[in-house]
């Protein structure tokens, strides 16, 4: 596989620090300005994810999915509550728990600025913004930006390009728009990916892609999984998020509908149909098989081992 | 075999008769070459659908499906063609592509790019300006329309606001508040929830139903299920053609195109690399679960 060099060279740990995020968020709230009145899009949003661990954030269209991730990213200020990384939190942020939070260690906002730059999120449709004109130039514009050495973002660059299976000697140089849509999604996930983050947030990342180039992302998901990588991954496709996820977040209108393990038993499949989602393909067949649905496999190879 | 004639039809149309077997999509070695591509986007592509029907074409990022969609919509000029007949609109001339635009509705995977208006019920009867209807016969058809797309309530809201459902739903609103003959919806599920995807396809399924020729482009292989016909595309022609079982069955040429099965389907086909073989490969779950039964 092309991803193996850049593990070994275990660049991304050069830190020292876990590979993995935790994040937390407490009480989050947020609106959108309307003429008439706000529009509240998250309220009372409270969720813990462990370092390393893997989140799919479902929900219906307009439940908040996006608003949190763009939150979570700093690229909005919750207007209630607090967002931590690692446990630190923006001082600003309003409420008790965030002000403990941020002032635990003295460098709260420091802290918290520092631990933002290690947070990716890979936006809908991020083809939308590539910008230059090759694919080397496209991928180091994050890492350029963050003031890392030149032969530093260079690496990085190669290493993200190999991770996600576009080998710079051959597409290095590519202009992006020459590439193809599958090839330009990977791309702007690479722009992401070399800029190291240890919470990787993705929305709706296998939207248009075909099958077999949602199966290779599905791929580098799992690699990144595998790596200690935190993921959150918004989504409406709840067999790919049931393949790639340890626990859920549920959004409805902008509040927690659940959060944590999975719930394969009857609440569960009420509260995902509430939300206009179905309980995942395989855990659907478990239970019709007359098996306990909460030993459902994850993955069609699992599925077809435990039926053979 | 009843042609019509290819003046536009009176506003208000009623519903067509279902059924119908003239073609309302006939096209004959259709290419296209987008400038500086290095090469054609559509290579000599034949495809012939009829009014009533259901076609789900398939294949590939960058195979030629969303090309096909915009020159079937009129959108764009082909570059050549031996035929490229829409609803009795010739493409190959730009009156007949003016035409054809009015007859062919034309949904993207994008709602963002579609919605002009300030608020959803200007947005919906942004067409029927452009037509001319009088303001009675706009206000009602516009109320038809957001009360069949579940948009009423939002019917003042800007687009903007809305979530990605809504605003696929609008778009579609939008796009059938003039009346139509054929629909091409390219991947127009890719932004929605589950319940949204179901929403759009009942009303694809409910538009053929009502005589409508459906070309309905995805990358959902359980959607492509409820087609009456699969075509799927490689390098801009048309590799395969036929009832949608079919394509799924041929194990090879779906691996060969980039495509994949329903869940069932490959549940089914990685059993089968573990020796468990079926006569026939199952592609949904009560086939799965059948064919299971049977075989403990």
């Amino acid at each position: 596989m092309s991803g193996e060099a850049p593990a070994t060279r275990g660049a991304a740990d050069a830190a020292g620090t876990a590979r993995g995020m935790a994040l937390e968020c407490r009480a989050v709230g947020f609106s959108y300005e309307e003429a008439q009145a706000p529009i509240p899009a998250l309220r009372d949003v409270s969720f813990a994810l462990a370092g390393g661990r893997s989140l799919a954030l479902l929900g219906a269209s307009g439940s908040g999915k996006s608003t949190l991730l763009q939150i979570v990213r700093g690229l909005d200020a919750p207007e209630a509550g607090a967002v931590l990384l690692d446990g630190v939190g923006a001082a600003q942020a309003a409420g008790a728990g965030a002000g403990a939070a941020g002032g635990a260690g003295g460098t709260g906002e420091a802290g918290y600025a520092a631990l933002q730059k290690q947070v990716g999120l890979v936006f809908q449709t991020p083809e939308l913004q590539l910008f230059a004109s090759s694919a080397r130039e496209d991928v180091a514009f994050g890492p350029s930006r963050l003031g890392w050495p030149d032969d530093e973002v260079a690496a990085a660059v190669e290493e993200a390009l190999e991770l996600v299976g576009l080998p710079p000697e051959r597409f290095g140089d590519r202009h992006p728009y020459a590439l193809s849509g599958g090839e330009q999604r990977r791309l702007a996930l690479a722009g992401v990916l070399a800029m190291r983050p240890r919470l990787l947030l993705l929305d709706e990342p296998f939207v248009s892609l075909d099958p077999a180039t949602r199966r290779e992302l599905a791929r580098i998901l799992s690699r990144l999984r595998a790596d200690g990588v935190t993921l959150v991954l918004a989504t409406h496709d709840v067999d790919l998020a049931w393949s790639l996820c340890d626990e859920l977040l549920m959004l409805d209108a902008g509040r927690v509908a659940a959060a944590g393990p999975w719930d394969l038993g009857a609440a569960g499949r009420e509260l995902l149909a509430a939300s206009r989602l179905r309980e995942p393909f395989l855990v659907e067949l478990w239970r019709r098989l007359g098996r306990d649905p909460r030993e459902a496999p994850r993955t069609y190879a699992e599925a077809a081992e435990a039926l053979a | 075999m009843t042609a019509r004639d290819g003046s536009a039809a009176p506003a208000g149309t009623g519903p067509r008769p279902a059924g119908a077997a003239a073609p309302l999509i006939e096209v004959r070695g259709l290419r296209y070459l987008y400038p500086g591509a290095a090469g054609e986007a559509l290579a000599g592509l034949d495809l012939t659908i009829g009014a009533g029907e259901f076609v789900a074409v398939v294949g590939a990022n960058g195979s030629g499906k969303s090309t096909l969609a915009r020159l079937l919509g009129g959108l764009e000029n082909p570059g050549a063609a031996d035929l490229a007949v829409v609803c009795g609109h010739d493409l190959l001339d730009a009156e007949g592509r003016m035409a054809a635009r009015r007859d062919v509705g034309v949904l993207f995977q994008n709602p963002e790019n579609q919605l002009v208006a300030e608020c959803v019920e200007d947005d919906v009867a942004f067409g029927l300006e452009n037509l001319r209807w009088t303001p009675e016969d706009m206000r009602a058809r516009v109320d038809e329309m957001l009360a069949r797309f579940g948009l009423a309530e939002l019917r003042r809201r800007e687009p903007h606001l809305l979530s990605g459902g809504q605003k696929q739903r609008t778009a579609l609103a939008g796009v059938l508040a003039v009346p139509r003959r054929a629909l091409v919806l390219d991947e127009p599920t890719a932004m929605l929830d589950p319940a949204g995807r179901a929403e759009v396809l009942q009303a694809a399924c409910e538009l053929r139903d009502e005589g409508l020729a459906i070309v309905y482009v995805t990358q959902e292989m359980d959607e492509v299920m409820a087609a009456d016909r699969a075509v799927a595309l490689d390098a801009g022609t048309v590799v395969y053609e036929g009832d949608v079982p079919g394509l799924f069955r041929d194990a090879a040429l779906v691996r060969r195109l980039g495509l994949g099965l329903p869940a069932a389907g490959e549940v089914a086909l990685e059993l089968g690399s573990r020796g468990r073989a079926f006569a026939v490969l199952p592609l949904t779950a009560d086939e799965l679960l059948a064919a299971l039964g049977e075989a403990t």
